[in-house]
């Protein structure tokens, strides 16, 4: 694996994506400030805000970096670079993940320091909001996934309808989980073992995802 | 990049003929001296935008005639042969008057017709011709 | 050093419409191939696979000494490619375009590069999208040039370029040529450039190779023969004769394999040798795929 390469590619599609990127940190960033002006409606503005941040990236940057480049044809000058089908795999992935994760960590540090500050959130509603915002970084791997080998606007779309659809449904069936139902409307925080094994699961999913992106690219014999 | 020789595009003849004859002219009326170095292969072929294989094979020929001498690793230059115009020439009219032949055919001209108007013809070029080369 | 560029074993390539068949193809150092063929015959398909971007299913295929699709990031080091479909990014710059490429290969030449902007007249600092098709081509071949590459693949070089274009195109891919261990393959619809600068010439139709050798070769062996028959006799069939043109008493012979000795055969028969005509390489190319398409469907 040639790091030196994919470094450069990630560079590469940074350069191309800068509009993106900076959109999501002025998002979160005014997201955080509106929060900080204090008040229930400013707090319900600023998660609206960084939610709506969060569903455009997770749902245009995996178009971006991926489909566009079999839509607009560039992707046989990227395949003609001295690179294998893997380190371009590991360029896209990262590369995308990493412009995620700025919105995302925006949302889970913000969520902790909600939580940490004193008639802040009630200390029962940590593991869910763990949990779902976890949730949410399977749904947009799903998304990278998909787009990367299907390379097909219509089967990232259902991606991303399909990760809405599983946040939803995942946010529902763990709430009524009796290991976490119980402790969550508590002002103490209740680790329980249920909530161990719901955020490992995830974790093993989003694992799984990657692998599974790994292994068809991999598989494909024809990269035009 | 400018070249010595031009190549026609609606010549009819192979490529490495016309190339012949170029180099042969420029040997005739002196452009390129006896002893003198030409352009190698690739940089004729560069100047010309025309195939290495086809430059190679006219240099073969030339060679063959006697036209330039092609030393192994220092390039060509034409052959130190003095009687070349007078051959070159020949070598010129020849095939000018098969052509001419087939072409007295193609009209249904008997020989003695050919002959005739290859006299005509002669008589006309004596005419134009500037005094000093007569 | 491998004296071969490019070498195609047995290969071949399934598509449920199409198939590549058994594709054999030598390429050596230090020369330039023509490939041409119709749209669709497989010039494309058989130019990516030569870059590692389709796997063949059946064959080796050997490039730059390298093995592929299998060391394609060793040779893609030393290939420059570009193709017809090919796009760069219409966001950003030629500039930002050829700091990219200098950037990822070691023998970018930046003096070279930037004479080839004027030469090709280009501006670096204008994006990709506002320029016309013929810049783009223009713009992708400077960033396959610049690098210097020992091989050059080019799918439909100067497909849509102006003339003036097409010929400063042409002296750059000769240029190339100046280096003895630097080769190039390219395909093209323009059979008179492909005349003019290959030294080698390849004909693919329908996924086959119907026809490989060298340029002067092709040249030499295609010949036209216009006859005028005797009164009341029968052209007899000639070896060595391909196709039967004309009519009446001017038949017009086409053969592949020319030998003056066919001129005295043709004599004896009575037949007066009309005309021997040579034939441009549009004309042998077509001929050939007609003359296959025929005694396939046969």
């Amino acid at each position: 694996m040639n790091y030196s390469m994919v470094t450069r590619l990630i560079a590469k599609d940074w350069y191309l994506q800068r509009w993106m990127i900076l959109a999501s940190l002025a998002g979160g960033a005014a997201s955080l400030g509106i929060v900080c002006t204090g008040g229930k409606a400013a707090f319900m503005l600023g998660l609206i805000l960084l939610v709506m941040v969060l569903i455009f990236v997770g749902a245009q940057l995996p178009m971006a970096m991926m489909v566009h480049e079999r839509k607009e044809q560039t992707l046989s000058f990227v395949m003609s670079l001295p690179i294998s089908h893997r380190e371009y795999t590991t360029a896209k992935i990262l590369g995308t993940l990493l412009i995620f994760l700025i919105p995302w960590l925006v949302l889970v540090l913000g969520s902790l320091a909600l939580f940490a500050v004193p008639n802040g959130v009630a200390l029962g509603l940590l593991p869910y909001t763990v949990i779902m915002a976890i949730e949410i970084l399977v749904g947009v791997c799903l998304t990278i996934a998909v787009a990367l080998v299907t390379e097909s606007q219509g089967w990232a779309v259902a991606a991303v309808m399909a990760g809405n659809v599983g946040f939803n449904i995942v946010g529902y069936y763990v709430a009524h989980l009796p290991g976490i139902a119980q402790g969550m409307w508590g002002s103490s925080l209740m680790w329980s073992p249920t909530a161990s094994t719901v955020v490992l699961t995830e974790f093993a999913v989003i694992v799984l995802l990657l692998c599974f992106t790994f292994f068809f690219q991999s598989r494909k014999r024809d990269f035009l | 990049m400018h070249s010595d020789l031009i190549i026609s595009q609606t010549d009819g003849r192979p490529m490495y003929l016309q190339i012949m004859e170029q180099i042969k002219l420029k040997v005739s009326v002196g452009d390129w001296a006896t002893g003198q170095e030409i352009p190698s292969i690739r940089q004729l072929a560069m100047a010309l935008r025309v195939s290495v294989i086809t430059v190679k094979r006219a240099y073969l020929e030339l060679e063959r005639e006697g036209v330039i001498v092609t030393q192994h690793g220092k390039g060509s230059l034409v052959a130190p042969d003095a009687s070349l115009a007078p051959r070159l020439h020949e070598d010129q009219l020849a095939e000018h008057l098969e052509r001419a032949a087939r072409l007295g055919e193609l009209l249904g001209l008997t020989p003695e017709e050919l002959a005739s108007r290859l006299e005509q013809a002669s008589g006309r070029s004596m005419e134009q011709l500037p005094k000093e080369n007569q | 050093m491998n004296d071969l560029s490019v070498e195609f074993r047995g290969v071949s390539k399934h598509y449920p419409h199409f198939n590549l068949d058994n594709i054999d193809l030598e390429l050596p150092t230090g020369s330039i191939m023509g490939f041409i063929g119709a749209n669709g015959a497989g010039k494309s398909t058989t130019i990516r696979i030569l870059m590692g971007l389709v796997h063949q299913d059946k064959g080796t295929v050997n490039v730059l000494g390298h093995p592929m699709p299998a060391d394609q990031t060793e040779a893609k080091l030393d290939i420059g490619f570009v193709s017809e479909d090919m796009r760069l990014y219409g966001a950003a710059t030629l500039k930002w375009h050829m700091e990219f490429v200098s950037s990822i290969y070691p023998r970018w030449d930046q003096a070279y590069a930037e004479k080839l902007v004027r030469r090709f007249d280009l501006k670096p600092q204008q994006k990709i999208k506002g320029l016309s098709h013929g810049q783009r081509v223009k713009a992708a071949l400077l960033l396959a040039l610049a690098r210097r590459p020992r091989l050059l693949v080019l799918d439909e070089p100067t497909t849509g370029l102006d003339p003036v274009a097409r010929k400063e195109v042409l002296g750059e891919l000769m240029a190339v040529l100046a280096d003895e261990d630097r080769t190039i393959l390219f395909s093209s619809h323009n059979t008179q450039d492909v005349e003019q600068i290959s030294d080698q010439i390849t004909f693919i139709d329908h996924g086959r190779i119907i026809d490989s050798d060298d340029k002067e070769c092709f040249l030499d062996h295609w010949r036209r023969l216009r006859l005028v028959m005797p009164q009341n006799t029968e052209l007899p069939h000639l070896p060595g004769v391909i196709d039967v043109g004309g009519s009446g008493r001017l038949p017009v012979l086409t053969t592949n394999c020319f030998d003056p000795a066919m001129l005295s055969v043709c004599q004896d028969l009575g037949a007066t040798v009309q005309a021997v005509d040579n034939m441009t390489l549009e004309e042998i190319f077509v001929t050939s795929v007609q003359h296959r398409r025929e005694t396939l469907a046969v």
